[in-house]
């Protein structure tokens, strides 16, 4: 899903300084997934697959005992599914061994046929955490747990480096274990962060950033800001800022008439979004969706029309 | 001790205090579907004693240990077995052969004949098909062949062997060891993982002693049959376990649910003839029916079963074009009592026929139904909601506009404190029909939302989604029927539902097709009624109070909505002649009152079952 990038431009609509990191434009769904009815999550993924999104995604609590454990949920609905790309939004790493889930996630992109992407936290819910026997990580250390993850995910990844994969961290300390299976594709690792120093980690170490629009607590704009703090870090570390991916997870109805932000009719969604891809560089939209109608509308008739809008100001526009 | 507490969902919360593994307070769940089986592998007497503590297997490889460490380890086993109050059978013993090893079956058949070994696994490559096959079809039957002949008979039972901590939960009075071999293996105990989805219904927490649950005609006659040794014990017969009742389940007796028999076969294209199984679900029913063009009314929520609505009426949301499902009813197989299988309709047990439309559950578990379904193309489905600050202006109202309805048109009302929710169906894809025939209703009250759309009945049907049945405590649930609106019945219901005693107050509509149909057709008698009334409420006490006013205005009660254990419904429920044509044919199907917990019909000789 790391997919090529546009020549891009900066040539946002308003006057404000925008930011346009020139991804082409991914859009998503973001699952409950509920283990009652049993096999609803997974509909909604085939429901997601076949009104051709490009991603379905799942949140990942594993001490919640009224979801389906995600890492299986994700299995089962890469086998139910034929084209799309699924992803946990996000994983819960302190419940899930990074070496392991290294290989859990390369073994599904094999079988998937390349359809697998590692959406990654911190860590969340210390106390639901700690209650399934996971570590208590204060805000420092989880970061820290994060980056030496990464390193070791990576580390299994990497086939084409010769000799065991050894990382010796304070939160894992891995020795001399066997490199591989490489996954079938780039699996993208997409860190969901807020916080300067997690946006630091995920300019110097990810290929994607993953936010919840309800936890901005100064709304779109704060995206900005967070937007620096990565490229500052990417650049720092020799990157460059579109080597990161900004997605973003929203929510949203349709209405026959507009009564707020993605709280209208689909045209009204779709220079919404666009404004967004245009001013915040964001090129991964994943709604919040357990509902078959909203998900088919998203796909067909905002994805595309985002789509044009943005090639349209981007100066790419095909129009056939 | 994380993993079986994890799968504990009787808790809320469970904790788990190890060296290595720690639970704190953690969610247990989600529910398991059967017990999962926990096999530990190991060659050395710390795993097999661990295993004999624990687990429900033991695997260990026969290269490893030979035919004496099997031994002496199986002995390991048994000790720690004993010691932690376990059965030794508890624990499968498993051996992994060689590819050699399957060729000497004298030697396998003594594994299992000597050593206690149920289960075999043979290391073989994934290439060597040959092999496999030999196993799979020459030596395994040749082992399972030595073996019986080497053991006394039935020690090879399938009946699962349940841990020590299950069998604790087993309640008095049931001869768990002595259920049919052919039940033992679906059947659910208290300890077992799947109790919690089995023991309660959507309304009323239960907590019964056994649920059998046969899967075929024959299975049923058995369960029957373990049934009359267990004469001192509750019995509920469950379809769906959907029933507000909530007949279907008990405090520490038996359930029989027939959720399994949920065919669903077109007999008769023509004649649209269709066989349901009593364990098939109304949204099944209607998923099924719908690729014909064809519908069978049924209640108001597809997630009601088959079994326990056909037997009572079926008052359902095309109840006044075509009837109750009862109506549609030409052949029932049902298990009596004594376990016999008998097929009524109109020309075979015809009493039984007659009595099995309304009072069904006296008489046997009714396994299959044979109806003629409606031709019903796409409906129109409302959902109006009203302002109504007076309950008994809006009452009389809806009263005036429904007598005046055609009969394409089914409202059913729920009236609260200050509002009314009508959901309607119109038995028409016309949308002049359907408009013209709700306008009236929309002028009843100020409409504050409404909502009307064209759709196929199983959209109605399927419109909510499938729930888990984790009813807690006794529902309180009261019916009647009136023939009108009158405004002493409005004044009574608008006291109860300002009383707050009630928090649903229900008016189906009935009369049209239902009335067609002559009273003593059927066991169900309320043909005469045009309005069903149900009200739920928390406190029996309580809603009795409000609710016997309502009742002074009306008349019988319709079973399904009915949670009263009070004799006196009964003769609510059927006039006397009615119940005197049941009591006669319950004496000489069920003399001795093996079906007495749903609305008891006593046989009309003094053959009742002791009560204790």
């Amino acid at each position: 899903m790391n997919t090529g990038t546009n020549s891009g431009t900066n040539t946002g609509a308003s006057t404000d300084v925008t930011i346009d990191y020139g991804h082409d434009l991914l859009f998503g769904t973001f699952v409950t997934p509920t283990n009652h009815p049993v096999h609803q999550a997974v509909e909604q993924a085939v429901v997601a697959d076949r009104a051709g999104l490009d991603l379905v995604t799942f949140q990942d609590h594993p001490y919640v005992a009224r979801f389906h454990d995600t890492s299986t949920l994700l299995a089962y609905a890469a086998a139910r599914t034929e084209r799309i790309h699924l992803s946990a939004n996000v994983t819960n790493l302190p419940l899930r061994p990074p070496a392991v889930l290294a290989r859990a996630i390369a073994t599904l992109d094999l079988l998937s046929g390349g359809r697998i992407e590692l959406g990654i936290g911190a860590g969340a819910f210390w106390d639901g955490v700690a209650g399934m026997g996971g570590p208590r990580r204060g805000p420092g250390e989880s970061i820290e747990a994060l980056e030496e993850a990464i390193a070791i995910i990576r580390g299994v990844w990497n086939t084409g480096e010769s000799g065991a994969l050894s990382v010796r961290g304070q939160h894992y300390d891995v020795r001399g274990a066997k490199r591989g299976p490489a996954p079938a594709h780039p699996v993208g690792i997409w860190v969901g962060a807020y916080k300067p120093r997690i946006l630091r980690l995920v300019g110097r170490a990810a290929d994607g950033w993953l936010p919840s629009i309800q936890y901005l607590q100064k709304g779109l704009p704060e995206l900005a800001e967070m937007n620096s703090h990565i490229d500052e870090s990417a650049h720092a570390a020799g990157r460059e800022p579109r080597d990161i991916r900004r997605f973003l997870n929203i929510g949203g109805q349709f209405a026959a008439q507009g009564r707020g932000f993605l709280q209208g009719p689909p045209s009204q969604w779709a220079e919404e979004l666009a404004e967004v891809a245009l001013t915040y560089g964001t090129s991964g939209f994943i709604l919040a969706s357990d509902d078959t109608a909203l998900t088919q509308t998203f796909a067909a008739e905002v994805a595309p029309a985002v789509r044009e809008l943005v090639a349209d100001a981007r100066g790419t526009g095909r129009h056939e | 001790m994380v993993i079986r507490a994890l799968q504990d969902t009787t808790r809320d919360q469970v904790s788990s205090a190890g060296t290595h593994h720690r639970l704190a307070d953690a969610e247990p769940g989600p529910a398991l579907e059967r017990d999962v089986p926990l096999w530990l592998q190991g060659s050395d007497t710390a795993v097999a004693a661990l295993a004999g503590r624990l687990a429900d297997g033991w695997m260990v490889d026969l290269e490893e240990v030979g035919l004496e460490g099997l031994a002496t380890l199986n002995e390991v086993l048994d000790h720690a077995a004993t010691d932690a109050g376990r059965d030794a059978r508890e624990v499968r013993r498993s051996v992994t052969l060689a590819r050699g090893d399957a060729a000497d079956i004298s030697a396998l058949v003594a594994l299992v004949v000597d050593h206690g070994v149920s289960s075999l696994v043979l290391r073989v490559g994934t290439d060597d098909v040959t092999t496999l096959r030999t196993f799979l079809d020459d030596v395994a039957p040749a082992i399972r062949e030595g073996a019986e002949r080497a053991l006394p008979q039935g020690a090879l039972s399938s009946r699962p062997v349940r841990r020590a901590d299950a069998r604790a939960r087993r309640r008095p009075g049931i001869a768990y060891n002595e259920v049919p071999e052919e039940l033992a293996g679906t059947a659910v105990e208290p300890g077992d993982a799947a109790f919690g989805k089995v023991r309660s219904t959507y309304l009323r927490g239960g907590d019964p002693g056994l649920v059998l649950r046969p899967r075929t005609v024959a299975e049923v006659a058995s369960a029957v049959g373990f049934a009359r040794e267990h004469m001192h014990l509750p019995l509920g017969i469950r379809s769906g376990g959907h029933g507000i009742s909530g007949r279907s389940t008990n405090d520490g007796g038996l359930v029989i649910d027939v959720g399994g028999l949920d065919d669903i076969t077109v007999l008769d294209e023509a004649a649209r003839l269709v066989r349901i199984g009593a364990g098939a679900r109304w949204r099944d029913v209607a998923r099924a029916l719908q690729p014909h063009g064809w519908a069978l009314s049924s209640g108001d929520y597809g997630g009601v079963g088959v079994g326990g609505l056909a037997t009572a009426g079926g008052i359902g949301f095309l109840s006044r074009k075509h009837g109750l499902t009862i109506d549609h009813l030409r052949a029932v197989d049902m298990v009596l009592a004594d376990g016999t299988v008998v097929r009524a309709s109109a020309t075979e047990n015809t009493e039984l026929f007659w009595a099995a439309r309304g009072a069904g559950a006296n008489f046997g578990v009714a396994v299959a139904f044979e109806f003629v379904v409606d031709e019903v193309d796409e409906v129109g489905w409302a959902q109006l909601a009203f302002q109504a600050p007076d309950p008994a202006a809006y009452l009389e109202a809806f009263g005036r506009v429904v007598a005046d309805t055609p009969r394409e048109t089914t409202p059913f009302l729920i009236l609260g404190q200050g509002v009314a929710q009508l959901m309607a169906m119109v038995d028409s894809s016309d949308p002049g029909v359907i408009v013209s025939q709700l306008q009236p209703f929309a002028e009843i009250a100020p409409l504050v939302q409404q909502q009307v759309v064209i759709a196929p009945y199983a959209a109605v049907m399927n419109m909510f989604p499938e729930t888990a049945h984790n009813g807690r405590g006794e529902p309180v649930s009261r019916s009647a029927f009136t023939r009108e609106i009158t405004p002493g019945f409005a004044s009574a219901s608008a006291d109860l539902i300002r009383s707050g005693a009630s928090h649903w107050y229900q008016i189906r509509t009935v009369g049209g097709a239902v009335a067609d149909i002559a009273p003593d057709a059927t066991a169900y008698t309320h043909r005469d009624a045009n309005f069903a009334l149900a009200v739920m409420g928390s406190n029996a006490q309580r809603l009795d109070r409000w609710f016997e006013p309502v009742r002074r205005h009306a008349s019988g009660l319709y079973l399904s909505f009915e949670s009263d254990r009070h004799p006196d419904r009964i003769a609510d429920a059927f006039p006397p002649a009615t119940l005197d044509r049941l009591r006669r044919l319950k004496a000489k199907l069920d003399p001795h009152n093996l079906f007495q917990d749903n609305f008891n019909i006593l046989p009309a000789h003094d053959h009742t079952r002791s009560a204790t």
